[in-house]
């Protein structure tokens, strides 16, 4: 085996389960174009909640992609991890059947796990009693359920670990991959999902002062604007398939991007400037481990909270970090047309700026019109520009900043 | 005497309770096959246990370690008379 730090991860697959589309053809036609899908929402249940705006997935039939037996011991989140870790295995052409079952690992990231199957089996518990709760509510609700079901479901007995690191843990989840194949492990299904629109899920997040409480869906969730009035939730995510570079081309697969390098902080709960120097912290890191001079990021994809402060720490830190290109690199924030889907957020942001840079394309930040921080915030129309290098940025809302920079792989066919 | 539990109650509580789709007359016929190999895990097994105790008050203890559909259908109907 080479040096841990020769061994190169290799993004070769993509999967992606997103409120504006299913599958990655889908969800870049969508992004590209900087379609909005933020809508009010349509849950039973959520009729009489101040949460009236999300991304939901509505082009999503799990019955149609998954086998029964999952689809009555886990929950949505694990429905659509299951989903999107196909879809990333199907475009890696990775056959799993042929080798070691112990050279493919999981690794995913999730902030509140199964909320609609825990509802479900609460309201057993309550309304009829302990003894009409059912056993698949003690592995369904769990953080690691998606990691552990894709495991069994695809026979994966390598490394397998679920990151439990606030939002910029779908980042986080990336960087534990990468550490699973410098250590030897040949493939890592990587990502996460979430599904964090159920009555009760959306109860627990009525507690964030960061959450837009807007009727307006094209209003809602306007990031670094002056209308800023916080975020939107959304579910879905994705999953990828990394591998170890050299062994992904000895098999031929091809290389969509690099994961080169990754730096993650925790800056607390006290205040969201404070984030500016955590977040900056994390940048300077991930560039450090990619090699990467700040002058090489082609493009940013921000975080974009939505709240003015927390808005305004981000936009600092990325000049903090990135001296005066900081100020001058194309930034986008796709999510504003789909919302935040918690760990699943920065895979989906991973998503695009792997197809950014395959295409040549930075896409808009849907809704946003005016920019009232000093980045370079690409709104209206997508931006044709020369991609060699992306950088991603996750904040958590207890606190933790993520950064991951990546580097593009084969030009495509 | 009718039994408490046919395997085709058995197999639709496998359906409803554990999402393991699997036809009466193949589960009559396989009914000396381990429950894993049926594709049923130990919480399956649990969760129909339990739907049993809230239709008819008490399962037999050990019921939810019974290894094959026959073994679990025979100490369920020994112990349980229809009716009790």
């Amino acid at each position: 085996m080479d040096s841990p730090t020769k061994r190169r991860t290799a993004l070769t697959g993509m999967g992606v389960v997103a409120p504006n589309g299913v599958g990655a053809d889908a969800f870049w036609k969508a992004t590209k174009e900087g379609v909005s899908v933020l809508d009010p929402i349509s849950r039973e249940g959520c009729e009489h909640l101040p949460l009236k705006v999300a991304g939901e997935i509505r082009s999503f039939d799990p019955a149609s992609v998954i086998e029964g037996r999952y689809l009555v011991q886990t929950d949505r989140f694990t429905h659509l991890a299951m989903a999107a870790a196909d879809l990333a295995l199907e475009d890696a052409r990775l056959d799993t059947a042929d080798g070691s079952p112990f050279a493919v690992g999981v690794v995913t990231a999730t902030g509140s796990g199964g909320g609609e199957f825990g509802q479900h089996e609460l309201q057993r518990l309550w309304g009829q009693g302990p003894r009409f709760v059912g056993p698949y509510q003690s592995i369904a609700w769990f953080y690691a359920a998606s990691t552990g079901q894709i495991s069994i479901r695809g026979g994966f007995k390598g490394p397998c670990g679920v990151v439990a690191s606030d939002e910029a843990g779908g980042l986080d989840a990336l960087a534990h991959a990468r550490r699973g194949i410098r250590r030897g492990t040949d493939a890592m299904v990587v990502g996460a999902a979430e599904a964090p629109l159920a009555p009760y899920s959306i109860v627990c997040q009525l507690g964030y002062d960061e959450l837009s409480r807007s009727a307006d869906p094209a209003r809602a969730y306007l990031p670094f604007s002056a209308d800023a009035c916080g975020f939107v939730p959304a579910e879905g995510g994705a999953m990828f398939v990394a591998e170890e570079e050299s062994a992904a081309r000895r098999r031929g697969a091809p290389v969509r991007a690099v994961v080169a390098g990754h730096g993650a902080t925790f800056t607390g709960t006290a205040g969201w400037e404070r984030s500016r120097e955590g977040l900056a912290r994390a940048v300077r890191t991930a560039l450090e481990d990619a090699a990467c001079a700040p002058e090489e990021v082609d493009v940013v994809f921000a975080d974009a909270l939505g709240v003015p402060e927390a808005d305004r720490a981000e936009a600092l830190a990325i000049t903090d970090a990135l001296g005066p290109h900081g100020s001058r690199v194309p930034v986008t924030a796709p999510k504003a047309g789909t919302g935040r889907a918690y760990c699943g957020t920065a895979l989906l942001d991973t998503a695009a700026a792997v197809l950014a840079m395959e295409h040549g394309v930075v896409p808009p930040t849907p809704g946003v019109t005016d920019v009232c921080h000093d980045i370079a915030l690409v709104t209206g129309l997508a931006r044709t520009a020369e991609l060699r290098t992306a950088l991603v940025l996750s904040r958590g809302l207890m606190g933790s900043n993520s950064a991951l920079v990546l580097r593009r792989g084969d030009a495509p066919t | 005497m009718e039994p408490l539990l046919t395997f085709a109650e058995l197999a639709s509580l496998m359906s409803s309770r554990a999402g393991v789709a699997i036809d009466a007359a193949e589960l009559e016929r396989r009914s000396d096959s381990a429950f894993t190999e049926l594709g049923l895990d130990s919480l399956g097994l649990l969760g129909i246990v339990g739907e049993l105790e809230n239709r008819h008050g008490s399962v037999p203890s050990g019921a939810e370690m019974c290894r094959t559909p026959r073994e679990f259908v025979e100490l369920v109907n020994q112990s349980m008379p229809a009716g009790a």
